[in-house]
């Protein structure tokens, strides 16, 4: 399946190359779960606070479909 | 006062008449603030008092003549009695202080232990070379009074907890939440909505931030729900852009704009969706619990 994933803040800093504009467009095996996906492209698991997939809240054993838009955030607390 | 007398009283201090909408209603008047401050000694009245009866005549003071159209005489009357918590005056908090104060919000109480230093400098409202050192919330104080004569300000020094915010949020029509801890700022959530006080929340890092209006349900304790304060560290050692907080401090006086007008207008009252707003794209999404 191909996913769209986008990152914010500091998790960018895990993908080299990685451009906010377009977001990474991936193709993995079906059936992988966010947590899954978060390992496969790099990204500390512990470093992830929020996963968004189209927009709704999302857990790390959720699986994805074809098409999904994935969003991965750190913990933002600033003020 | 009848109308004609009042409309009389103020003819010296009118700064524009707007046309009624309704077909033989009275012109919109707008005054300065000399004619308010006159008229409110007569009457024995503060100014934001005076400022409100007046609005329900068709007076509107001059300083709100830009918001006529956006607000309705009720949601301004609404807004100049209604009462804000605003905790951290800092990045997020200073922005947000000025544009309620500015927008017509009658009361902030600030809270705020920190003083400013150099490093603020690139994003905070009220950080300039001459308030380094000094007390955030006093100095937005300050500020505010200079920018909105109306404006009415409580400062708070002591550091916000678990046990000072139950009588922080007590009173206050929204508890807005420009803390730089994530452990306080669902502190703050759990007293304010424990207390029936709306709750609107903002938080940035680099080129990003969040933001939500919440009335019943806590939120953050789903977004972060392992968080303690060593994210809070990291945090504070991360870049901070003066562009995204003073986004994100945008979000946040519409969102609390919104609720107020709505509350004077009696309509339903929502909760927000959680907002993200990056900079480095730009773009805002919208996102759904």
């Amino acid at each position: 399946m191909r996913l769209h994933i986008k990152l914010s803040t500091t998790l960018r800093d895990y993908v080299k190359g990685y451009e906010p504009e377009k977001g990474l467009h991936v193709e993995v095996p079906d059936g992988m779960t966010v947590g899954e996906l978060a390992r496969h492209i790099g990204l500390p698991l512990e470093e992830i606070k929020i996963v968004m997939v189209n927009g709704r809240h999302s857990e790390a054993d959720d699986a994805m479909r074809d098409g999904d838009r994935i969003a991965f955030f750190p913990a933002v607390g600033g003020g | 006062m009848t109308q004609q007398e009042l409309r009389s009283f103020f003819t010296p201090y009118i700064r524009a008449a707007y046309p009624s909408c309704e077909r033989g209603g009275p012109d919109t008047l707008f005054v300065g603030e000399e004619g308010l401050t006159a008229w409110a000694g007569l009457k024995s009245l503060t100014l934001r008092d005076a400022m409100r009866e007046l609005l329900s005549v068709h007076i509107w003071p001059e300083r709100f003549r830009r918001n006529y159209g956006l607000f309705s005489v009720m949601a301004m009357r609404h807004m100049l009695k209604s009462r804000i918590l605003l905790v951290g005056c800092g990045g997020l908090g200073g922005h947000v202080a000025a544009l309620l104060a500015r927008m017509g919000v009658g009361m902030l109480r600030l809270c705020d232990y920190d003083v400013f230093d150099e490093s603020n400098l690139n994003r905070q409202y009220f950080a300039q070379h001459a308030t380094l050192g000094k007390g955030k919330a006093a100095t937005a104080a300050d500020g505010l009074r200079a920018m909105a004569s109306h404006i009415d300000c409580e400062v708070v020094v002591e550091p916000v907890s678990e046990s000072t915010l139950p009588a922080l949020v007590a009173g206050m029509d929204v508890a807005v939440d420009c803390l730089d801890s994530i452990p306080l700022k669902m502190a703050l959530e759990r007293a304010a909505l424990r207390a029936g006080v709306p709750f609107v929340h903002g938080s940035v890092l680099r080129e990003e931030g969040f933001a939500f209006l919440s009335l019943k349900e806590k939120r953050l304790p789903s977004l972060y729900p392992h968080s303690g304060r060593d994210e809070d560290e990291k945090t504070r050692a991360q870049a901070m852009s003066g562009v995204a907080a003073a986004g994100i401090a945008c979000l946040m006086a519409q969102l609390c704009a919104r609720h107020l007008c709505r509350v004077a207008e009696g309509r339903e009252l929502t909760a927000s969706p959680l907002y993200h707003l990056d900079y480095s794209v730009p773009e805002l999404e919208s996102f759904f619990s």
